[in-house]
C-alpha cells in the first residue's frame, strides 16, 4: 500500500514540476495532505541565494564607495533641517576656503624654506639716566693735577677758586712775580663749589702744610699730576681724577656734563653656543668714553654668560662716540651700556 | 522565526541597524524566509522571486533610517515593501496581462505566508537523506532516476524518502503549531 502512495506522490511532484494544474481529488487523502508541502518546497530559493544576498547587502565590495547616511551628518544632508536651510553653494564656498587655506600654508612653507630665519641682534642701548639726576653740589667727578717738577711734594692748602674756564693755573710758589697781565688763578669746576679755607693756597689733599712747593707734577698747577690743576690727577680740576672738576674718578653724565652719543655702533655677534641654547638677555657694561670718543675701559656689570659678555665687550670696544662735553669741552665720562641679545 | 525574537529585541536590532548597516544581517536572517515565501507564492517563479526578494531587502536596507516604531512590527513594514515590489512586477509592461487582482491588495496576515516560511525552516530538521532527496527533486527539479544514480539507491528508495520527507515536515509543522 505504501508503495502505491509513494508512486502517487511522485506523480503529483511530476505534475508540480511540469507546471500542470494538479487535481488533488484524484489522489489518496494522505497524498493530498502532503501536496501543500511539495508546492511550498518547489519554489524554494537556490541554496546559495540566501548567503549570496546577505553578503551583497552587508559586505561592501572592493572599491565600492559607501554613501554617508543622513544620520551621520544630518545637517549636511537633510534638506529640511528646521533651523538652517542647506544651500549647496555653501559647499562650494567651504571647499574654496579650504583650498585657499591649503595654498596659503603651502606657499608660506615654501617661502620659509627659501628664506631661513635670520637671527637678529638689536643694537645695544646706552643707558643714560644722568640728565635726570640733580647737579652735585661738591662732587662732579673728574679732577686734575699739576706741579712744576719740584723736589718735594706739594704743600697742603686751599684749592683756588673754581671757574668755568682757566686762564692762570694755581701755584704755591709763584715763579713770575711780575706778570704783564695779572689774572686770578682758577681751576675748572662748578663755581658754586667752595672748599674749606686754610688761609693759604695748596693741595687740599696733601698731607703736610709746608714747606711751600708746587709739587712734583708737570704742566703747571699744584700737586703730583699734570695739566694745570691741583692734585694727583690730570687736567685743570682738583683731585685724583682727570678732565677738570673735583671729586676724583671720571665724570658722570649730569651736573653740566652732556652725555656722549654713539655714532658708530655695530651689532655684537651671537655665539653659536648661546644661539643653540636660545639664550637671550642683556649684558650690562660699565664703559669709560674718553674725550676722543673711544671706549677706554670696559667692565662687565651684569653677565649673561655663554660667551656673550666677551662678544659685547668686543663690539663696544669698536664703537665710536661723539664725546661727552662739559662747558663745551670734551671730557671723559663713565656710562652704563646695555647690550641686548635677542633671537628672532 | 529562526529565533524567538521578542519585540524589544527587534527594536534594539533595528536601532543597531540604523546606526550601522552591518547589524542589518540579523534582521535579514530573521525575515528572509517570510519575505521570500510571500513573494514566491505570488510570483510562482524562482528566479523572479529571488530577484524581487533581493530588491526588497536592498530597499529595506536603504530605507532603514526611515523606519519608525509606531506599533506595527518590522515584518509588516518589510511585507509592505515586498507587496509593492510584486505590484510593480505585475504592473510592468511585460506582465501587465497577468496581474492577478488579489495580489494588488495589502498583505494579509493569514495568507499562508507564515506557514510557508515555517515549512522552509523545518526543512533543516529533516534527516540528511530525506532532506537531500527533497532538495534534489523539488528544488533542483531532477528526476527520480537521476537522484537514484547519484545516491546509488533504487528509484523505489528515492520515492520512499521523498514521501517520508514530506510526512516528516507535516508532523513537524503540527508540533510547531502545538
Amino acid at each position: 500500500m505504501n508503495s502505491a502512495l509513494y508512486e502517487q506522490l511522485d506523480e503529483v511532484v511530476d505534475q508540480i514540476l511540469s507546471g500542470e494544474l494538479v487535481d488533488s481529488d484524484e489522489f489518496d487523502p494522505i497524498v493530498q495532505e502532503l501536496l501543500p508541502f511539495a508546492k511550498s518546497l518547489r519554489i524554494l530559493p537556490r541554496p546559495e541565494f540566501r548567503s549570496a544576498l546577505l553578503a551583497d547587502l552587508v559586505e561592501p565590495k572592493v572599491g565600492e564607495v559607501i554613501p554617508i547616511r543622513s544620520s551621520v551628518l544630518p545637517s549636511l544632508f537633510v534638506a529640511s533641517a528646521e533651523t538652517y536651510p542647506v544651500h549647496r553653494s555653501n559647499f562650494a564656498v567651504s571647499a574654496a576656503l579650504h583650498a585657499a587655506a591649503l595654498v596659503l600654508i603651502a606657499t608660506s612653507s615654501l617661502w620659509l624654506a627659501n628664506h631661513p630665519i635670520t637671527r637678529k641682534v638689536t643694537p645695544a642701548v646706552i643707558t643714560n639716566v644722568s640728565p635726570f639726576l640733580p647737579e652735585a653740589p661738591t662732587r662732579t667727578g673728574g679732577g686734575g693735577g699739576g706741579g712744576d717738577r719740584d723736589k718735594i711734594a706739594a704743600s697742603k692748602g686751599d684749592a683756588p677758586r673754581f671757574a668755568a674756564q682757566q686762564i692762570t693755573p694755581p701755584a704755591i710758589v709763584v715763579r713770575n712775580n711780575d706778570p704783564k697781565l695779572a689774572v686770578d688763578p682758577t681751576v675748572i669746576g662748578p663755581p658754586s663749589i667752595t672748599l674749606s679755607k686754610l688761609g693759604s693756597t695748596g693741595d687740599p689733599l696733601a698731607g703736610i702744610l709746608g714747606p711751600a712747593s708746587n709739587g712734583t707734577g708737570i704742566g703747571g698747577g699744584i700737586g703730583s699730576g699734570a695739566g694745570g690743576g691741583v692734585g694727583s690727577g690730570r687736567g685743570p680740576g682738583v683731585g685724583p681724577g682727570y678732565g677738570g672738576g673735583i671729586g676724583g674718578g671720571i665724570y658722570v653724565v649730569g651736573g653740566g656734563v652732556r652725555a656722549p652719543r654713539a655714532i658708530y655702533d655695530p651689532d655684537p655677534q651671537y655665539t653659536d653656543e648661546a644661539r643653540k641654547a636660545h639664550v637671550q638677555g642683556v649684558v650690562l657694561l660699565w664703559v669709560v668714553i674718553g674725550p676722543d670718543g673711544r671706549t677706554h675701559d670696559v667692565r662687565v656689570q651684569r653677565s649673561l654668560g655663554m660667551g656673550l659678555d666677551e662678544k659685547a665687550i668686543e663690539a663696544v670696544r669698536n664703537w665710536k662716540f661723539e664725546p661727552a662735553t662739559k662747558d663745551g669741552q670734551p671730557v671723559a665720562v663713565q656710562v652704563n651700556v646695555e647690550v641686548n641679545f635677542r633671537l628672532y | 522565526m529562526r529565533a524567538l525574537v521578542t519585540e524589544p529585541d527587534e527594536r534594539l536590532l533595528i536601532e543597531a541597524a540604523q546606526r550601522d548597516s552591518r547589524h542589518f544581517a540579523q534582521l535579514y536572517e530573521n525575515h528572509f524566509d517570510r519575505v521570500y515565501a510571500f513573494i514566491a507564492y505570488r510570483i510562482r517563479d524562482r528566479a523572479t522571486a529571488e530577484d524581487l526578494t533581493s530588491e526588497v531587502f536592498h530597499q529595506a536596507l536603504a530605507k532603514i533610517d526611515q523606519f519608525e516604531w509606531r506599533g506595527l512590527p518590522f515584518k509588516a513594514w518589510l511585507l509592505r515593501i515586498a507587496s509593492n515590489a510584486v505590484h510593480d512586477h505585475w504592473r510592468s509592461p511585460t506582465h501587465r496581462r497577468e496581474v492577478p487582482g488579489d495580489d494588488l491588495q495589502e498583505p494579509r496576515a493569514d495568507d499562508g505566508t507564515e506557514q510557508r516560511a515555517v515549512i522552509v525552516q523545518l526543512l533543516d530538521r529533516l534527516p540528511a537523506d530525506q532532506r537531500l532527496v527533497v532538495m534534489r527533486r523539488l528544488v533542483d527539479g531532477r528526476t527520480v532516476s537521476e537522484i537514484a544514480r547519484e545516491l546509488q539507491r533504487t528509484e523505489g528508495a528515492i520515492k520512499q524518502l521523498q514521501f517520508r520527507a514530506l510526512q516528516t515536515l507535516r508532523s513537524h509543522l503540527r508540533s510547531y503549531h502545538e
